[in-house]
């Protein structure tokens, strides 16, 4: 099976029905994609399928195809994307942990609409748990980001 | 500023100078070894030195690189920045050529325990010490090699200059002379005053921002290495139960298992990647023996048979309240499940994991190894949050015995599920209080009797109350309970502040005014008067809303809160605004210390509405986010928050934000609707404030449900006097009108009728909400 991860193919060797989470994680070594939950509650683990911001522990690579995953590592490596600028420039993050999956859902509302209002920003995120409590930043870093 | 985390650096240590002790430069502060003036000079093994290291907190690299020892744990508090600035201050670093290095868990580094938000108050001193005593060699080192004064030299962003002069010399270029002096005794060098501060006191975000952001941040179950395998374990769904039998012909079946292993905590199964081994956990049959047949209602009944009969008040009392206050256990819910990599070989062990207390896991994984605590090195990584959570290193113990049983690289992990059910929680408790006041209204006694499971003492509140008894009894049913954010002031500042917010009722008094007055602390003054004056407290709000406001002073510091809050008339709440005035002495860090205190503040908001663990025939009943669960981005207030800095001795800010954000909701709830919080979860009390409003609200429309509380589903039926014939919209939403679930009902020509399936949610509170095209209606239902 290949996947088209960041640009890059990556050919495996799996269970097809295992989700893309793992492979991310421990076959490919790509550990930016949080494991929080496995059940679709939290969006620790939320990579980009097609542009889409979609729940990586819950789509089975079976289901991927040819599609075209991007992953936190993916947005840039250097940091130079505007979310991750607008990130650092605030300073968003306390323990951090679900930030990669709060900031791919951003990617994935922004790709749909760059000028987002608070309203969207609350609907697009309101399923991505912060446990430190950095909501607020977020949608700051958002607002900050779309007019980057 | 670099984030390069230097783990694995080889040295060789050479030990220069004489022994000194850093014991006593700050209250409370004692290392357990003593000799750490040790210089230690590394190099790559072919004799050029690489860089210097006047003490095990700071290293200075040939490149020019200052590398801070951070030897307390990372769980979000910002810990490694704030230790970083401050050592780097002292230093002259240049900040943009520092990074920091997790200190292992030994013993050298004193206590490594990150709690009670100590380490602040615990480090503060020494890494300026650390930081002054380094410079203080570059800068002997600098005059030695221009044959001039030292106080001809100064120090700025990791050079040193001639004064009135054109000669530097970076800190690199000055090791090679640094490393033959001897290190001068901490308490012969000067620190700054606060007017030369040039880190310390301005704000640095999080150090590891942009390796956050990037996905290069490594937590503890990140770590990998070749040929690792993925652990977890299937444990007994009952709070004691113990195994009976099992078997694991299926779960050996599954594609990439490669063993199922039994271990005192339960049945690992491990395989080569973390699905197979979560596969094989699913076809592992096991039945296990119950031996913790009980139910919530059992310890609440327990609790309530040991209040007895309270004393009674002094006879100067004109009125008094009494009552109960009820704290439910929590668990701590980190983002990150509970996770370590162990890896034991030729009777060693290494661990990499996130916890607060790299120490203790390492004398944990040694004793249940049974190997000496030198043969067992813990590297410590970033925590997904901490809580509290990760003082216990029972999952650290479980990797390390998988690893020696299996021989196999270990990651293990729990899943969220395994959290919650297998957590050490924060204590269920109880408070029975009576509390008076005089005639003139002031307070005449304050009574408090708390039964808990687990450590729950009573406090005594923050002002001048005469006539204090505080009583404490227990009662334990075996529940693994521990620290938990704020410890036991969640339970006790909630009380206190509330009874306070009682008694100013009773006295018919103003809340804010009422402590005011009764207390002499000039910082509590100060933090409550700020609050009042930033919130506009005592103008008028619209109907309908409501403030509340509480304080609390602990861990060092001083904070008040004002929460505006606004309820509807069919009971849901909104929570517009929270103020926050935080006195934290002097503020190190100010950009981190409001997302602390914004931080703190939603996670009490989040535990305040919802969240509770409860116990049914011996099983924990919350499972995940969904049925344990916090408030997400759309129900966040609005934040204020102001510091005031002084002059004090700065604290810890971890902690402090939470205590007193729960009783100024629920004060806040009270000045809305007269509705008193006793209990929590809020959810668990229908703010619907009066007959009067609710016949308003029913005017139109006829609803019936069964039954009422609900246990897994309820039917409802719906009839409408006025009905315009268009399409009726239903849903459940929670307390804060979160929708939960959208249905249609069947219309049978009179009325609609039908049946929610709701198994998942957690009790408490909840609405059924329809529209009917024009107008919108919401009937209070209970889930058990």
């Amino acid at each position: 099976m290949i996947l088209n991860i960041n640009n890059k193919n990556y050919e495996i060797d799996v269970d097809p029905d295992i989700p893309l989470l793992w492979v991310l994680r421990d076959i490919l070594g790509l550990t930016g994609t949080k494991f929080g939950c496995g059940i679709g509650v939290c969006r620790s683990c939320t990579v980009l399928i097609d542009g889409n911001a979609e729940q990586s522990c819950l789509i089975p690579v079976r289901l991927i195809g040819s599609k075209k995953i991007i992953t936190i590592e993916g947005l840039s490596e250097d940091g130079s994307h505007p979310l991750q600028k607008a990130w650092v420039e605030i300073g968003v993050s306390q323990c951090g942990y679900c930030q990669a999956g709060q900031i791919m859902t951003a990617e994935g509302l922004l790709r749909k609409k760059p000028n987002p209002g608070i309203e969207d920003i609350n609907e697009a995120m309101s399923s991505n748990i912060c446990r430190c409590g950095t909501y607020n930043k977020i949608r700051d870093a958002i607002i900050l980001a779309s007019k980057g | 500023m670099k984030m390069s985390d230097k783990f694995n650096i080889t040295r060789r240590r050479f030990i220069f100078g004489s022994a000194l002790t850093f014991a006593g430069l700050a209250s409370g502060f004692i290392f357990s070894e003593k000799a750490l003036a040790e210089l230690i000079i590394t190099n790559d093994g072919d004799n050029k030195i690489m860089s210097f290291a006047p003490s095990i907190w700071v290293e200075i690299t040939k490149e020019n690189e200052v590398i801070v020892t951070i030897a307390r744990s990372e769980i979000g508090q910002g810990v490694r920045t704030s230790f970083a600035m401050i050592l780097a201050d002292e230093l002259d670093a240049d900040w943009d050529l520092v990074s920091v290095r997790n200190a292992e868990g030994d013993s050298k580094y004193g206590n490594q325990s990150t709690g009670g938000s100590t380490s602040i108050r615990t480090f503060w001193q020494p890494l300026r010490l650390a930081g002054a005593q380094a410079k203080k060699m570059l800068i002997t080192a600098a005059s030695l090699i221009w044959g001039i004064s030292e106080s001809n030299c100064y120090a700025e962003k990791s050079f040193v200059y001639e004064k009135n002069g054109n000669r530097k010399l970076s800190y690199a270029e000055l090791i090679d002379k640094a490393l033959t002096l001897p290190v001068p005794p901490t308490d012969s060098v000067t620190l700054k005053k606060v007017s030369d501060f040039r880190l310390i006191g301005k704000t640095k975000w999080n150090f590891d921002e942009p390796d956050i952001v990037t996905g290069k941040a490594k937590y503890g179950s990140d770590y990998r290495v070749e040929g690792v395998k993925f652990a977890v374990i299937l444990r007994s769904p009952y709070i004691h139960g113990s195994l009976i039998s099992y078997d694991d012909t299926e779960a050996k079946k599954v594609k990439g298992v490669l063993g199922v292993y039994q271990i005192n905590e339960g049945l690992a199964v491990v395989a080569e990647n973390s699905w197979a081994a979560l596969e094989g956990r699913n076809a592992l049959k096991a039945s296990w023996k119950n031996n913790s047949n009980f139910n919530s209602e059992d310890i609440r009944n327990a609790f309530i048979d040991k209040i007895g009969v309270l004393p009674n008040l002094p006879a100067i009392t004109s009125k008094f309240i009494e009552g109960v206050y009820e704290v439910p256990f929590l668990a701590h819910a980190t983002m990150e499940p509970m996770s370590a990599f162990a890896h034991f070989k030729d009777g060693k062990c290494e661990v990499w994991t996130g916890t607060q207390n790299p120490q203790t896991a390492r004398s944990d994984v040694a004793n249940a190894l049974g190997v000496f605590q030198t043969n067992v090195r813990v590297n410590v990584l970033l925590s997904g949050g901490g809580f509290g959570r990760r003082h216990d290193n029972d999952y650290v113990v479980i990797a390390a015995k998988i690893s020696k049983l299996s021989g196999h690289p270990i990651l293990f992990f729990y899943t969220k599920e395994d959290d919650i059910k297998n957590d050490n929680y924060r204590p269920a408790s109880i408070h029975a209080f009576k509390v008076g006041i005089t005639a003139n209204g002031t307070p005449s006694g304050w009574i408090q009797k708390v039964i808990s499971q687990g450590d729950v003492s009573p406090h005594r509140p923050n002002y001048d109350i005469p006539n204090i008894t505080n009583l404490s009894d227990s009662k334990s049913y075996g529940i693994r309970t521990g620290p938990w954010r704020s410890v036991d002031y969640t339970q006790n500042v909630f009380v206190n502040e509330s009874l306070m917010d009682e008694l100013a009722n009773l006295a018919g008094k103003d809340p804010y005014h009422f402590r005011f007055d009764l207390t002499k602390d000039g910082r509590l003054k100060n933090v409550l008067k700020l609050v009042a004056e930033k919130s506009n407290w005592g103008s008028e709000l619209p109907n309908g809303w409501g403030r509340g406001i509480a304080a609390f002073v602990g861990y060092g510091a001083y904070i008040a809160h004002v929460v505006e809050v606004s309820v509807s008339q069919s009971g849901k709440l909104k929570i517009h605004k929270v103020y926050a005035v935080v006195d934290p002495g002097f503020a190190i860090n100010p950009g981190n210390i409001k997302n602390q205190i914004m931080g703190a503040a939603i996670d009490a908001l989040s535990t305040a509405l919802n969240t509770e663990i409860t116990i049914k025939n011996g099983e924990i009943q919350q499972s995940g986010f969904h049925n344990f669960r916090w408030l997400t981005m759309e129900d966040v207030p609005d934040f204020d928050i102001d510091i005031i800095n002084t002059s004090e001795t700065p604290s810890g800010m971890g902690e402090v934000g939470f205590p007193s954000v729960t009783p100024a909701l629920c004060n806040a709830i009270f000045d809305a609707t007269g509705i008193r919080i006793r209990k929590l979860p809020i959810a668990q009390t229908s703010l619907i404030s009066g007959t009067e409003k609710k016949s308003q609200l029913s005017n139109n429309v006829e609803f019936d449900a069964f039954p009422i509380p609900f246990d897994a589903a309820f039917k409802v039926t719906i009839k409408l006097k006025r009905w315009n014939g268009q399409k009726l919209d239903i849903s459940i939403v929670d307390i804060l009108g979160k929708k939960l679930s959208d249905t249609s009902l069947e219309f049978d020509g009179t009325s609609y009728k039908g049946e929610f399936n709701f198994p998942t949610i957690a009790a408490g509170a909840y609405y059924v909400l329809f529209t009917d095209g024009i107008d919108s209606y919401s009937f209070p239902i209970m889930k058990k």
